[in-house]
């Protein structure tokens, strides 16, 4: 049965990085295989300030009905202090509902266009709980709406505005069991019906890991990074560890390889080289030459590249602190959960039979749990949770 | 034996107010009082149109219930006709919506603010009534605990998007009717809901004197009465209008008693008699006396009126158009509708006539109420439904 379902989110279209918004147009683009999809969202692609980008209206988008909002106003510019005093000093609730507002994207002719379109649609989906168009626009059209809440255990979670949020919708749709477990612990919502969706992975392009090492002249083992090098992401734990690990005696020989745009200082190292952004080809190429990838980011929705990891057969390690990437890498096998960065990683490229006994257990978990055939059944049951009306 | 369970009750007026809901609301909470540790938030306002400040804030105690009072910083707005007007409009915009709620009143920051800190430290937080602003912000701070408490009825407000999370969040609502929970039903498809139809409760006095009331306001003969509030929205113009015209045009000769405060001019003529605002003991004197209760309201969600009616043996008369009051009448057999005023007229002429009539229909009426309107009955139903939200928050 085709379903008219709208997909409402912060940001849409190629240029628009972020996890979030890769998922919804992910499942967007898969969803319009079977159902009439449109999607609702603002003009803008930065996430910070919410700048206008593309221009407002109504335009197609890989074959899909994008309805683009002006943003009437974009992050407030004082809104570090602004959270400060929400998050850590007494305030009032009104000040406490104006965050949404505050944070942007505040796009009033969104929430317009749910109020007087919304019951054309047979399934409304909200993609992240945190901005104004899901934290205002679901309130509107519950009896409708799923909840795609890519919530992480942050300090925001707990604030007024996002209360109802998670007791209003049809259905959620969670990217992990973890993300699951802490939303249920947090608003003690059982009754609301959830489907894990995770993600569908398209094979990985063709990719030559002998060439990726000729042209950057690299030997020996290799230990990549793989994102945004920030000491947000954990980088500066991870050159901290890696710097431990290597100036022991008795030290494996090797190096880490840092891909990704770089936003902070990096220590002029022999192992240690960084590339800056790289190709998609070149990511996959140097993941299938590494040894491991680590990925030491506290906070995580998915961790998509663990998954390109597992696709090309590499290990990976992630810190027991982060709930979310260690659920994964537990769950796949494909890897080892760290107290100690040094310690694990030591022992992993000690013992290479063991790293590719991993890498192999991770690629048959990511073949077996993101093929698109598993994906599009979750999306689905997800747009028929959101759509039934009879209690 | 667990600790006594414990509600925080959250409605827009409390005390000596008038309005229907508001006395149910007092009622209730002094039921409930005996098998909860139960804390009243409400506004300093006592009239529910300007919710001007009334009462002085703080806490008070009102028949051994604590009564928390936070003051009204912004009461109906002076526009507050001609934002409603925007709001009903067909085409509306969502911010004539919000408009509309704001205008409508009353706002009470502090009472949003006592019900964020505090509504935690309670089992459950009622909120009564569905439309004003304290329950449209205050309910979505603690939708895992609400009971929402709706009386709500067909009127052009329900119609508003922005009164749908209202009916989603909650973790169980209680209906006053059936016809109440199908319409809400209906509109929101809120069935996942859990909702109970508890109803009210109705207690009459046992030494009703309705001779007492005959001599004190000299009213000799038949008489029908109207109890409730006189506004245009009751249909109150169209029934003197009827009830007149019977009278000029040669029915046996009756009176029509309106009990109630006037917020609106009434035909000056000589069968139609507005006594104001009464106590309950003239109320039920007045009830025990008629031959029959006219409830001409389109727009009741349940009229006690109706229900205190029957417990006084006294049969009903009301517009077929009125889904719940004939609904409920047709259910219990204890009254009739009229379609138009000639109709209106027969019926009136038919029970003074045949007195027997009136008082078997008024009798099957006490048997409905007794059957179905005890407190003891609701108070059960309302304890009912709070366990049922315990268990899932435990």
């Amino acid at each position: 049965m085709t379903r008219r379902v709208l997909v409402v989110v912060q940001r849409f279209g190629e240029e628009v990085t972020g996890g979030s918004e890769r998922h919804a147009r992910v499942a967007a683009g898969r969803l319009a295989r079977t159902h009439q999809v449109e999607v609702a969202t603002t003009t803008a692609l930065d996430y910070w300030t919410w700048a206008e980008h593309y221009a407002a209206g109504t335009s197609d988008v890989d074959g899909i009905r994008v309805h683009r909002f002006p943003v009437a106003s974009g992050r407030v510019p004082d809104f570090k202090e602004f959270e400060h005093h929400i998050l850590f000093e007494p305030h009032t609730l009104a000040e406490e509902q104006d965050w949404p507002r505050r944070q942007g994207p505040h796009a009033p002719e969104l929430l317009e266009f749910l109020h007087r379109e919304g019951d054309r649609y047979d399934a409304v989906l909200f993609y992240t709980y945190i901005y104004e168009p899901t934290a205002r626009g679901l309130p509107l059209v519950p009896e409708r709406s799923a909840l795609i809440s890519t919530a992480h255990d942050e300090l925001p979670l707990r604030l007024a505005p996002y209360r109802e949020l998670f007791h209003l919708p049809r259905a959620f749709g969670f990217l992990t069991p973890e993300e699951r477990a802490l939303v249920r612990r947090t608003f003690r919502n059982d009754e609301i019906p959830d489907v894990v969706v995770g993600i569908g992975l398209d094979a990985p392009p063709a990719h030559d890991a002998d060439d990726f090492r000729r042209s950057r002249g690299l030997d020996g083992p290799l230990v990549v990074y793989l994102g945004q090098v920030s000491e947000g992401k954990g980088c500066d734990e991870l050159l901290g560890g890696w710097a431990r690990m290597r100036d022991r005696a008795g030290a494996p020989a090797a190096t880490l390889v840092l891909a990704g745009t770089v936003r902070m200082d990096v220590p002029q190292r022999r192992d240690v080289v960084a590339l800056g952004r790289v190709s998609d080809e070149d990511k996959f190429a140097a993941l299938a030459a590494a040894d491991a990838l680590v990925l030491p980011s506290r906070f995580e929705s998915l961790g998509i590249v663990l998954l390109e990891a597992w696709q090309v057969g590499t290990p990976v390690l992630v810190p027991a602190h982060n709930a979310v990437t260690a659920g994964q890498t537990r769950r796949a096998g494909g890897g080892v959960v760290y107290e100690t960065l040094e310690t694990e990683l030591t022992s992993l490229l000690g013992d290479r039979d063991r790293g590719r006994a991993l890498g192999a257990r991770g690629r048959d978990w990511v073949e077996r749990e993101c093929s698109w055939a598993t994906f599009d059944e979750r999306l689905l049951e997800l747009v028929d949770l959101a759509a039934a009306r009879d209690g | 034996m667990a600790e006594r369970p414990s509600a925080l009750v959250v409605v827009q007026r409390y005390g000596d107010v008038s309005g229907g809901a508001e006395a149910h609301a007092r009622t209730l909470v002094e039921r409930l009082a005996t098998h909860l540790d139960i804390e009243v938030a409400t506004t300093t306002a006592r009239d529910y149109w300007t919710w001007a400040n009334a009462f002085t804030p703080g806490l008070t105690w009102i028949n051994g219930v604590a009564v928390r009072r936070f003051p009204v910083e912004r009461g109906r707005a002076r526009d507050f006709r001609l934002r409603e007007h925007r709001a009903f409009a067909a085409g509306h915009s969502l911010s004539d919506e919000i408009a509309f709620v704001d205008a409508q009143g009353p706002i009470a920051p502090d009472l949003l603010e006592h019900v964020r800190a505090r509504g935690g430290d309670f089992d459950h937080v009622l909120f009564f009534q569905y439309l004003y602003h304290p329950t449209v912000n205050g309910l979505p701070l603690v939708p895992e605990r609400a009971v929402l408490v709706p009386t709500a009825h067909e009127e052009p407000a329900i119609g508003l998007t922005v009164y749908r999370r209202v009916f989603h969040l909650p973790r169980a609502i209680a209906y006053n009717t059936d016809e109440e929970r199908r319409m809400v039903q209906r509109r929101f498809r809120n069935e996942r809901v859990p909702g109970d139809v508890v109803g009210v409760g109705v207690d009459v006095p046992s030494d009703r004197d309705a001779p007492r009331f005959r001599s004190r306001h000299r009213i000799d003969g038949p008489y029908f009465l109207y109890v409730g509030r006189i506004v245009q929205g009751k249909q109150i113009r169209e029934l003197c209008e009827a009830f007149a015209r019977w009278q000029d045009r040669g029915g046996t000769h009756a009176t029509l008693v309106l009990m109630g405060q006037a917020e609106m001019s009434l035909p000056a003529h000589p069968a139609i008699r507005p006594l104001g605002r009464t106590t309950d003991e003239e109320k039920f004197d007045a009830l025990t006396g008629c031959v029959a209760l006219l409830q001409p309201s389109l727009l009741e969600s349940l009229s006690i009126i109706v229900l205190e009616a029957w417990a006084c043996e006294r049969p009903v008369i009301c517009d077929a158009r009125s889904p719940v009051v004939w609904g409920m009448t047709r259910c219990a057999g204890a009254g009739v509708a009229y379609r138009d005023p000639a109709e209106l007229a027969e019926i009136c002429e038919l029970l003074i006539e045949d007195a027997r009539l009136g008082d078997r229909l008024g009798a099957l009426g006490r048997a409905f109420v007794e059957r179905s309107y005890t407190w003891r009955g609701v108070v059960e139903k309302y304890l009912d439904l709070f366990a049922e939200v315990r268990a899932r928050n435990t």
